[in-house]
């Protein structure tokens, strides 16, 4: 009788063990804003939807997560649920993430845009700012003014890099163009970012480039007749008529990538920082406005920066004040591009 | 014909009153869960699970008590403003210059020992957030400002200033860019008690409710302000003029709001950073009134409503609910009671049309 | 700055304007009657959300901005029931409308987030629009912002000239008379707050339809709130919210604008503006004559009767 039921139980166990290895991995993934937003929380969607389509995994999200408090327990509710993964997508969730981390070490974190890690959680981000010197040449090859715009949400590293490479990227066809900033202080806020790039254009800029997740600038650009450049994802649905391209992500080859190591076991926490090598950021397709010669000379730039043989940031690089901040030749390392706090010659705004 | 009138109580419903206010409770309740079922989600399961999600386990009810620790501060100071007739609707601009002043004093004197430094910060907090509690009081006093207005608009210039400072002087050097203070020194921190998520935030809370509940019960004035009716103006309080008052009240309830903005930056984040801001000034205006300055009821609507946002988070991940659904219940639960005031103070005739 | 700036500059004010201007009368229409709505911002969600979805749906700009009036009356209703039928506290349940309607619209609104609508657009009006400097301003706006020009002198007519525009006073300086004179006082009460609450609506939708083509949770940023100060700041009076109004939309259009210029301010500093003038505009004007000017009746609940 003993025996019988010993047996039993070992091979309940047995089945259970083995469910348990058969069992999904669950990845969860947090984000700051809503995800029908055609922007930031969005691109990381369609990546999501990329780890979905793999076998053996499910996946959910929470969308509009405010960073903090809420966040930290949003993400410890993940952890708790028994998700093995767990993707949070924005700077503000860097401190929650490593306390999360910390208590569940058998969880795996990525934090995106932050700079802290741990044994069991991984930072990652994207070289958008390859992307955005792409579309400053197109915006330098078509503006006629020699006025750019650019919307730019808030002043943090990110957003100044993208804005100090899509300046060189015009410098580069265009050596007298200058950048306008306005800075909204809003991620996605359609008036004053429209607002906003309407102010641009009074003042005489011809192309309107944006960091916001609205499609408020592109409608503005539109409205006047003028160019514009999108961010996140394809906005020329919104803008036909004025958009030349976009500066766009493409998280599903990164987070699947990442999915597959982690359950193949030769995952490393580190910091990621792909560009367009991995095929992480790229630009939109080019409207019909873009002469084929300006296309192809920013294909060609493009495989060059991908290849390596190019990198965005080699000096001489001159801030505002005209100081030399890279020397000639010389290529600014990550760390400096991680904490970049000032303009490059050429950007007129205010960094604060 | 018969026809339906209403006469006024000639004395306050006793427990009816508590049948009122749960019926209203119910109505929201049912209201959210159509809303709910039109958006195509599971009314009855989701309304199960926000509760069950926010009470159901230890680690909920701590979530819930963390929560509830900010919102009980500030509706406390809210509701004392409230008996006044005074509507202060900027307990989320005095939180963010409380959590201002207490985030100045952790970072210009980072050396002194906690003893000395958390109740600096306290002090710090209630005068910044009092400072944010008493302009709009003096606006309405000299210039007959409508404190509404006042208070909304101080809400937006606070976080402002709030942004303004983490963006550029208090900016840490070592986080790359973004907007945030060098995380306090522990001495700033207020510490966690034993091994639970709660902090020593909650003994503040604690003694901040039993001096309000003895004020209220043992002094004169706090007798006046509980027994006074909607005819607020005319009468003096405890021989303080109604001017003085005013003042008064805005400059407390802006200190209690000052202390929970210190709570959260010092126990909750250990620095200063944009994300502080929870709305959690505004959610204390439902506790308020729901409330009617009693702190052992505002206790327990800070906590039921702390469990209402802690709940939320299962309903976004679970069932993929809106955020905005928490904006949903909040209000209606809070119109619901208005209307079932009604019920409190008339009562309903049938009666023939003469 | 040059002129070509400057015209740009007040085009702009008179655009940022209109939904400030349309929340304000409807506003003050609400409050002549002697309730008070605080529940504007809400309401001007609720509008936004509805006239955008009506426009996504329907593909007609005209009917969308019908819709968003009829969802601000529908909030309007709601306040009068907890109000007016109830006897509720006008002020708490304006801030409770507020909460409920930002949830409402943000509820059903987050699927429709980064989706675009078809609009109203600019066009220049015939003749009117080709007069130098004022043409530039005035004339060359959308369908919405010419018929914004229309209301304020019909809503001082109405007031001054028509029986209920008396009535509708009436109510709100003396219910009690009012009643006795043989007038339904709490009609007045909710004709004048509905209509309000059209006028709210269209506020919103404005900002859904023709100032963006867009929806997000939030997008009226404090706006109704704006209209609420602005109402005392217009003294009740229709003409004076078009000075407040244009005075607001300025603010905020200036703001960005000095940045596009190139100004050493730090941009929190700039965008605190709107909101210290707010509180300015409001302190200057309550000290010179609230007491006189406001409704007498103004938030204070009509007894039933037996």
């Amino acid at each position: 009788m003993m025996r019988k039921c010993l047996s039993l139980f070992l091979l309940a166990f047995l089945a259970l063990g083995a469910t348990a290895f058969a069992e999904d991995t669950k990845v969860g993934f947090v984000y700051v804003s809503p995800v029908g937003d055609a922007g930031y929380s969005y691109a990381h969607d369609q990546g999501r939807l990329a780890v979905e389509a793999m076998d053996g995994v499910t996946t959910s999200f929470v969308e509009s997560v405010a960073e903090g408090q809420d966040s930290e327990r949003v993400i410890m509710n993940m952890a708790r649920k028994g998700y093995d993964i767990i993707f949070t997508t924005s700077y503000g969730y860097m401190d929650p993430t490593l306390k999360v981390a910390k208590e569940f070490p058998k969880v795996k974190f990525l934090h995106c845009s932050g700079y802290k890690n741990a044994e069991n959680m991984a930072n990652y981000f994207g070289r958008i700012y390859q992307a955005r010197y792409l579309t400053g040449m197109v915006a330098g090859a078509m503006t006629k003014s020699k006025v750019l715009g650019y919307v730019a949400a808030f002043p943090i590293p990110e957003v100044i890099r993208g804005i100090n490479a899509f300046t060189l990227g015009a410098q580069s066809v265009n050596p007298d163009v200058q950048v306008r900033v306005v800075w909204t202080k809003t991620w996605y806020d359609p008036a004053t970012e429209k607002e906003a790039a309407k102010s641009l254009l009074d003042v005489g800029c011809d192309v309107i480039a944006q960091h916001q997740d609205s499609p408020g600038p592109q409608e503005a650009a539109q409205e006047r007749g003028a160019w514009s450049i999108g961010y996140n994802s394809d906005m020329s649905a919104f803008a036909p008529k004025s958009h030349l391209t976009s500066a766009v992500w493409n998280w599903g080859p990164f987070y699947t990538d990442m999915v597959k190591q982690i359950k193949d076991g030769t995952w490393k926490a580190q910091f990621y920082w792909y560009g367009l090598d991995h095929g992480i950021v790229d630009i939109a397709p080019f409207g019909p406005m873009v002469p084929a010669d300006v296309q192809k000379t920013v294909l060609a730039k493009k495989a060059e920066i991908a290849s390596g043989a190019y990198k965005v940031f080699t000096g001489p690089i001159k801030d505002q004040a005209g100081a030399e901040k890279v020397a000639a030749g010389a290529v600014m390392p990550d760390e400096e591009l991680l904490g970049f706090n000032w303009f490059v010659q050429g950007v007129v705004g205010t960094l604060e | 014909m018969p026809v339906l009138s209403a006469v006024r109580r000639q004395e306050p419903l006793g427990w009816g009153s508590c049948l009122v206010f749960l019926a209203a409770l119910a109505l929201a309740f049912t209201v959210s869960g159509t809303l709910l079922a039109v958006q195509g989600k599971p009314a009855l399961q989701a309304l199960w699970l926000l509760v069950e999600s926010a009470f159901g386990s230890r680690y909920a009810l701590e979530d819930c008590l963390i929560k509830a620790v900010p919102i009980f501060l500030c509706s406390l100071g809210v509701g004392l403003t409230f008996r006044l007739q005074v509507w202060n609707i900027g307990a989320e601009g005095q939180f963010a210059l409380g959590a201002v002043g207490a985030t100045w004093a952790a970072l210009t004197f980072p050396g002194w020992p906690w003893y000395a430094l958390l109740p600096f910060m306290l002090l710090c907090a209630s005068a910044t957030g009092g400072l944010w509690g008493a302009i709009p009081a003096l606006l309405r006093l000299k210039l007959r400002a409508n404190e509404i207005i006042v208070t909304l608009m101080l809400n937006y210039v606070g976080i402002l200033i709030l942004d303004f400072l983490v963006y550029g002087v208090w900016k840490d050097p070592a986080s790359f860019g973004f907007p945030m203070t060098s995380e306090f020194v522990p001495a700033a921190v207020v510490a966690r008690i034993g091994d639970t998520r709660l902090n020593w935030g909650l003994l503040l809370c604690l003694a901040v409710g039993v001096l309000m509940s003895v004020f209220l019960r043992s002094t004169r004035l706090g007798f006046e302000l509980r027994a006074c009716g909607e005819n607020v103006r005319a009468a003096r309080y405890a021989r303080m003029p109604y001017a003085f008052l005013v003042v008064l009240v805005m400059v407390v309830s802006g200190a209690l709001a000052g202390w929970a903005g210190f709570l959260e930056a010092s126990a909750t984040l250990g620095r200063l950073q944009p994300s502080i801001m929870s709305g959690y000034g505004y959610t204390a205006i439902v506790v308020a009134w729901l409330a009617n300055l009693n702190p052992l009821v505002i206790a327990v609507a800070s906590f039921l409503l702390a469990g209402v946002r802690v709940g939320m988070e299962t309903l976004q991940l679970d069932l993929q609910v809106p955020a905005a659904f928490g904006g949903i219940m909040e209000g209606s639960i809070l119109l619901a009671v208005l209307a079932g005031g009604f019920f409190s103070r008339y009562r309903l005739h049938l009666r023939r049309a003469a | 700055m040059s002129l070509e700036i400057l015209l740009a500059l007040l085009a702009a004010t008179v655009q940022a304007g209109t939904p400030i201007l349309y929340a304000t009368l409807g506003e003050i229409l609400t409050e002549k009657g002697g309730v008070l709505n605080l529940g504007v911002e809400g309401m001007m969600l609720v509008g936004a959300l509805a006239g955008f979805l009506t426009a996504l749906h329907t593909g007609s700009p005209a009917l969308a901005f019908m819709a968003g009036g009829l969802a601000g009356a529908g909030m309007a209703a709601l306040h009068g029931v907890v109000c007016i039928w109830f006897q509720g506290n006008q002020t708490v349940s304006g801030l409770a409308l507020t909460i409920f309607g930002t949830g409402l619209a943000g509820f059903f609104g987050t699927p429709y987030v980064g989706r675009t609508a078809p609009g109203f657009d600019k066009f220049s009006l015939p003749v009117l629009g080709d007069i130098p400097l004022v043409g530039d301003i005035f004339f060359q706006q959308d369908a919405l912002v010419y018929v914004s020009y229309l209301i304020p002198p019909l809503m001082w007519a109405f007031f001054r000239y028509t029986r209920w525009g008396l009535g509708v006073r009436a109510a709100g300086e003396s219910p009690a008379a009012t009643r006795a004179a043989g007038l339904n006082v709490l009609g007045f009460r909710w004709a004048a707050l509905l209509c309000g609450g059209v006028l709210v609506g269209f506020g919103g939708s404005y900002l859904s339809l023709a100032y963006t083509h867009l929806w997000t949770n939030g997008l009226s940023s404090g706006r109704g709130w704006i209209a609420v100060a602005l109402v005392i700041f217009a003294f009740w009076r229709p003409s004076r919210a078009m000075l407040g109004a244009y005075l607001f939309g300025g603010v905020m259009a200036f703001q960005l604008r000095l940045q596009a210029m190139g100004t050493a301010l730090p941009s929190s500093i700039l965008l605190m503006l709107p909101y210290v003038l707010t509180i300015a505009a409001l302190a200057f004007s309550s000290w010179r004559s609230q007491r006189t000017e406001a409704p007498a009746a103004l938030g204070v609940n009509v007894e039933p009767s037996e």
